[in-house]
């Protein structure tokens, strides 16, 4: 035992778009990431930089504004014209309000939080009075000859700054009027043909207004007499993007090249009260444009077209110096896009806009050598393939809506996929090598915008989480449906989306995602079995095992629960490990647990894995303490008696295979991996900018 | 003006006929000018006469027309006339009646079966709720029902509770829709030339990541042809692997 032909997947070919926008909500500590496809992700930046809710994109929906009013109350703006609110609970859109301007460029909040600023195509700036059931239009401002690009409120509420192409304007609230109009130097590397953008401005209290433009500079004017008092260069490309603390005494500029600059607020000498702004620090954590940054009160957050998603902590802001204040760095996505159907050796990768079914392949050759041609296996052996991985099926979907969720049921016989409008279940039949596929028509409307979606174990069922928070279960039939089941949303509030769990024997399914807590339901007795205590960090993974009908729950903060749900309590081992404390370097990982999975003929193995490194956890063995090694880095042929006792606990890791998005065992001595490598990613992005360096 | 030849020399006649030629002569000839016949041919006439020496018909007096054959001359070239308006009057009005019905019959096939018109105008007078979720139409899209039944390429409202057949309509005004489409295509072209366009220093993610392996003390080729990513050779391979148990 210990011996496994692995599967290596590298042909999903997952390339996620690129962050446009990042708005931060100082109360709750979380973050709204939009996304170039349309899609909005909530991440929640205290639960260790957990994605706990997104809603899917749309084609139409190009974002180009997100901003937090009073209340928790997010919205968008695109190209399209409209203002969308976002409903955080039902996760779901309120409503989208034309705006009657031609795209909108650029939104700003007040600093009340109860109107809202929105910078159209035709130069105009509006003014919207935000209710508590909608948003309304007050009034329009003095229209100006170009498109608004940026907006930016005094924090007392008075005035605004708006940055347009070639010129900044300063208008007061009250009358409508532009008080000022600041022209901005084309000057660019000593051309001064190109049009001077201005991406980003900020408005400080004292009267100062920041910009940034496309010619590199960011430039610090005085609102009151409307003239420039300082320019820094700071770059031979686009600066993209301003975000100001809220003491005002640093902000953070972003980028075409990748750079992220911190200015900061310091006094002249080290007696004076007199200050100027210094760029103090660099930053070079992106390849591309950095679209759009972020000032926390105690870190920098930027974003951009390569798609990562970097916190840095500043160092002189955070209080404790722990792992906490290490750079985060996020690319891959929180929730499994793969599932498997483990009869049939298929794979189901979900994009945005269609699946994909593939059959892998397989070979003659086994590890243990029976004839005299076969070499016997080596750890990291290549086997010969006798059959290659097959593209069995490609489904499109039709519209400008992205896909939510899809599934493969065990047996490999239906795949049923949900988009925010649309619930799809379609039959696959197998005959010869033949595949054909047929539609279940008629779907009911109360399954759409599913968020979860899940076979049971003999595809007799399926089982469906939708965004309203209500579970559906239906009896599937030769080529139809029959709808048994819904169990109601719980009390308590949507903190992540949700997540399902079902029992192999069928009897159980357990849902996440409510500030409740677990529930475990009955599929037997169609009713609520009991409700695993509330964690207070969300729920990155769920799965129950076979025969014990143990629950095990793995918790943003890399925790692991397993709960007995016949007995309704947690099992001896997890109050073991709660007890003695996981180690620390599993505690320091940065990238959630995303699947949980068993072993059929072991039930003491737990496999599961998170982007970096894929583990086995043996209860029979003795749990890790701090001292000992948690990693073994020695392969298991060379290694001695001593180094084996020493490290031998129960947590097997391996990082061979990284970056991994979906891990799992098909049958005894069979895993599938498949890997992302981040060049590959890479390799398809859109141009970045030019860097010219010596000698080259 | 009439050219008068100068009279030819004539054979001596008798002294009568001279003068009686010479007055009539004169006489026709004063009188062709005084009536000042523009045609050469009626004047002509009495030049050739000179010349041909007939005197017989230069002394006819012109014909003489009875009153009633001229009015019965004149009576029937009213009746041609009034018949040949008749004709064309009613070749007119043939050729009208024609056009339209041809016009109708266009009409009629551009239209659409009269089924749907008439299950068209009884739902319009109902009251027609829209579902909450479609609302993506502008306040300025909203189509009252008067919409010309001719042009195709309106289509029919949502949720009409008459017409079952087919419930995924969305009504578009598409005047609007394509100012609409026209400036976000304007406005993303806008991006797409400021960030990726002329002017700007763009290079390929490939020269991108080799600048690195330029300036190494050993060179190595590009990110393209060393990274396994970018060549696609091998996606997909079972390997053995063992972990301790």
């Amino acid at each position: 035992m210990g011996e496994f032909k692995v599967h290596r997947v590298r042909f999903f070919n997952y390339v996620p778009s690129g962050i446009r926008c990042v708005a931060y909500n100082n109360q709750s500590n979380r973050l709204a990431v939009s996304r170039t496809d349309g899609t909005v992700e909530i991440y929640n930046l205290s639960a260790n930089y957990f994605q706990e809710k997104f809603f899917p994109g749309h084609e139409s929906r190009a974002t180009e504004a997100l901003c937090w009013a009073k209340g928790q109350r997010l919205f968008s703006a695109g190209l399209n014209g409209e203002i969308i609110e976002y409903d955080l609970q039902a996760l779901d859109i309120k409503y989208s309000m034309d705006a009657f301007g031609g795209p909108i460029w650029s939104m700003a909040a007040s600093p009340s939080g109860s109107q809202l600023l929105v910078g159209c195509e035709d130069g105009s700036v509006k003014l919207f009075q935000i209710n508590p059931d909608k948003i309304q239009f007050e009034r329009n401002f003095d229209r100006q000859k170009s498109r608004i690009l940026s907006l930016s409120w005094h924090p007392s509420g008075t005035h605004i700054a708006a940055g347009s192409i070639d010129y900044i304007s300063v208008f007061d609230i009250k009358s409508g009027s532009a008080v000022h109009k600041m022209l901005v130097d084309r000057q660019y590397m000593g051309v001064s043909k190109r049009k001077c953008i201005i991406w980003g401005v900020a408005f400080l209290s004292d009267g100062t207004v920041i910009s940034v433009d496309s010619a590199g500079k960011v430039q610090f004017w005085d609102s009151a007499t409307g003239t420039l008092v300082k320019t820094h260069l700071v770059a031979n490309a686009d600066v993209q993007s301003i975000a100001v603390s809220d003491q005002e005494d640093s902000f953070v500029v972003g980028t075409a090249e990748g750079t992220v600059f911190h200015f900061q607020l310091v006094s002249v000498t080290s007696n004076s009260s007199e200050k100027q702004w210094v760029r103090t620090k660099p930053f070079q954590h992106h390849t591309h444009d950095v679209r759009t940054v972020a000032h926390s009160p105690t870190a920098l957050i930027s974003g951009g077209t390569d798609t990562h998603l970097v916190i840095r902590p500043l160092m002189e802001k955070v209080e404790v110096k722990n792992y906490d204040a290490a750079l985060r760095k996020i690319t891959f996505p929180h929730r499994r896009l793969i599932s498997c159907s483990k009869k049939r050796q298929l794979l189901l990768f979900q994009f945005s806009h269609h699946l994909d079914l593939w059959r892998l392949g397989s070979t003659v050759a086994t590890g243990k050598t029976s004839g005299k041609f076969l070499v016997p296996g080596k750890h990291g052996d290549t086997l010969p393939l006798s059959k290659d991985a097959d593209h069995l099926l490609q489904l499109k979907t039709k519209g400008p809506e992205n896909i939510i969720c899809s599934c493969v049921s065990p047996c490999g016989s239906w795949i049923a996929y949900s988009t925010a409008s649309r619930f799809f279940l379609r039959r696959l039949n197998y005959e010869h090598d033949n595949l054909s596929l047929h539609r279940v028509s008629k779907m009911p409307a109360c399954l759409r915008s599913a968020v979860q979606i899940m076979f049971s174990e003999d595809s007799t069922k399926l089982f469906v989480a939708s965004n309203q928070g209500s579970l559906h279960i239906l009896r599937l039939l030769e080529g139809s449906f029959k709808h048994l089941h819904t169990f109601q949303a719980q009390s308590g509030t949507v903190e992540s989306m949700c997540l399902l769990a079902v029992s192999p024997d069928g009897n159980w399914l357990a849902a996440s995602g409510t500030s409740a807590g677990v529930h475990v339901y009955s599929v037997k007795r169609l009713k609520l079995h009991c409700t695993v205590p509330a964690y207070n960090f969300p729920v990155t993974a769920l799965a129950i095992a076979p025969k014990t009908n143990n629950l095990v729950i793995a918790h943003s903060d890399q925790q692991i629960f397993e709960y007995s749900i016949p007995d309704k309590q947690y099992t001896e081992w997890s109050r073991a490990i709660q007890k003695q404390g996981f180690h620390h370097h599993w505690l320091q990982r940065d990238t959630p647990i995303t699947h949980i999975g068993f072993h059929p003929k072991r039930p003491a193995h737990i496999l599961l894995h998170d982007a970096y490194m894929f583990c086995i956890i043996d209860k029979s063995l003795p749990l890790p303490n701090d001292k000992t090694l948690l990693y073994n880095p020695l392969p298991p042929t060379n290694e001695s008696d001593v180094i084996r006792r020493r490290t031998a606990h129960a947590f097997k890791i391996s990082k061979k295979y990284k970056p991994l998005l979906f891990m799992d065992l098909l049958d005894e001595g069979t895993l599938v991996a498949v890997e992302r490598p981040l060049d590959d990613i890479i390799a398809q992005l859109p141009p970045p900018i030019k860097k010219k360096k010596f000698g080259t | 003006m009439v050219q008068l030849r100068p009279r030819a020399s004539r054979a001596p006649a008798s002294a009568s006929a001279m003068v009686d030629e010479g007055q009539p002569a004169s006489e026709e000839a004063e009188h062709g000018l005084l009536l000042g016949q523009p045609s050469s041919g009626a004047a002509a006439e009495p030049l050739e006469e000179d010349g041909d020496g007939d005197d017989d018909l230069d002394d006819e007096a012109p014909e003489e027309l009875t009153f009633a054959s001229a009015q019965a001359e004149a009576r029937a070239e009213e009746r041609r006339v009034r018949e040949t308006a008749r004709r064309d009057k009613t070749l007119l009005k043939e050729k009208r009646k024609r056009r339209e019905e041809l016009f109708i019959e266009q009409k009629k096939r551009k239209l659409l079966p009269d089924t749907v018109l008439q299950k068209l105008t009884t739902a319009s007078q109902t009251n027609i709720k829209k579902s909450p979720g479609k609302l993506k139409e502008d306040k300025s899209q909203k189509k009252n029902e008067e919409c010309e039944k001719g042009n195709e390429s309106k289509k029919v409202k949502e949720k009409i509770q008459s017409i079952g057949q087919n419930k995924s309509y969305l009504a578009r005004r598409l005047k609007d829709q394509d100012l609409r489409d026209s400036r976000q295509q304007a406005a993303k072209a806008f991006i797409q030339n400021s960030l990726y366009g002329p002017g700007t220093n763009r290079t390929t993610v490939n020269k991108f990541l080799s600048l690195n392996n330029k300036r190494l003390p050993v060179k190595k080729a590009a990110a393209q042809f060393l990274n396994n990513g970018w060549g696609k050779v091998q996606l997909y391979f079972l390997c053995y692997d063992s972990f301790i148990y």
